[in-house]
């Protein structure tokens, strides 16, 4: 009951309509915890096939998923086509790692950027090969199938 | 290697982060050894982030949708990416019950102009502002036991269980591309 109170006042509270700038987008589906907090190598070890599986890891467990543009900026995702579920949702599970081209509304707000995806329009797949670069990141991330 | 050097790197890390921001004082937040952590301490709302940054309130504090800390001090808009777990668990789990109250939260603050990043938060403890006790951000794991029990009472972390986990890699591989766990496997040595 209190958090269904606190979610009626929320709603109560919501700000203003924001309609964002309409943009189309295209970059890679990174796990924004890795690539800001450095926690696991610099930038470009924390993307592609190198970190697809911590990627995975990372999305199911509701770490915020962003868009890596080709300007390098990212974007935070907060809905992908009418999917709200940006924590550990399915839609942006299925998508780690992906080089795509989205459709959608571009907000920024305190230095950061927000992107509501209104379509994926184009799923080029996983482009960054960069596994022979850096291994698996971490390297624990694909266990020995000999056991 | 990886797999004993990350949890050896929480464990020994000491009891205060490296270097002091603007949210520093009073707190108590562990260090996780980041290059550009600030310990932060604050008071803040909690809000549906689609809704206060999209303006989409609908189904605002649902379940599943990511939620952010409005800070009282200067009305800033901070966004807690991880909780206070290991590794590979983000934060609205353990913020959802709060989501629409003013609270207090504890933790690391990362500002790093070079990737972007900026009002990042790592949550490690959070209490209703007026309330006594802390509750530390540690829920993920259990809140997904519950849902998972079957994954949950299997040998091995939640990543190596989780269902959804396995069917993404046994559809695309460890590496995506569709390989087989072997040749992913010869593939990064």
């Amino acid at each position: 009951m209190r958090y269904l109170w606190a979610a009626a006042l929320a709603c109560a509270a919501a700000p203003a309509l924001a309609d964002g700038e309409e943009v189309q987008i295209r970059g890679e589906v990174i796990d924004t915890w890795c690539y800001f907090s450095g926690v696991m190598g610099g930038p470009d070890a924390v993307r592609g096939t190198a970190h697809h599986t911590c990627a995975i890891w990372c999305s199911a467990g509701g770490i915020p998923v962003g868009l890596l543009g080709e300007d390098g900026t990212v974007y935070m995702i907060l809905a992908i086509g009418g999917d709200d579920q940006s924590a550990g949702g399915q839609t942006q599970l299925e998508l780690a790692s992906h080089d795509i081209t989205v459709s959608g509304r571009h907000f920024a707000r305190d230095g950061l950027n927000y992107l509501v995806v209104d379509e994926v329009v184009e799923d080029h797949g996983i482009t960054n090969i960069n596994h022979v670069d850096y291994g698996a990141v971490p390297g624990f991330a694909i266990p020995n199938p000999e056991g | 290697m990886w797999k004993y050097l990350i949890p050896l790197t929480f464990a020994a890390a000491p009891l205060t982060a490296q270097d002091a921001g603007p949210f520093s004082e009073g707190s108590e937040a562990r260090s996780w050894n980041l290059g550009w952590e600030q310990p932060a301490r604050f008071e803040a709302e909690v809000v549906d982030l689609l809704c206060e940054v999209a303006g989409d309130c609908a189904n605002a504090c649902a379940e599943g949708r990511q939620l952010g800390l409005i800070r009282a001090a200067d009305g800033v808009l901070t966004y807690p990416n991880k909780n206070n777990q290991g590794i590979f668990t983000g934060a609205a789990v353990d913020l959802h019950p709060f989501c629409g109250l003013q609270v207090e939260v504890d933790g690391l603050m990362i500002e790093d102009d070079y990737v972007g990043a900026t009002n990042i938060y790592q949550v490690q403890r959070i209490r209703e502002v007026g309330v006594e006790d802390w509750t530390s951000a540690d829920g993920w794991t259990d809140a997904w036991a519950e849902a998972n029990p079957e994954a949950a009472a299997m040998e091995g972390r939640w990543y190596r269980n989780d269902p959804r986990v396995l069917a993404e890699i046994e559809d695309g591989g460890y590496l995506g591309t569709g390989e087989t766990w072997q040749e992913a496997w010869d593939a990064v040595q």
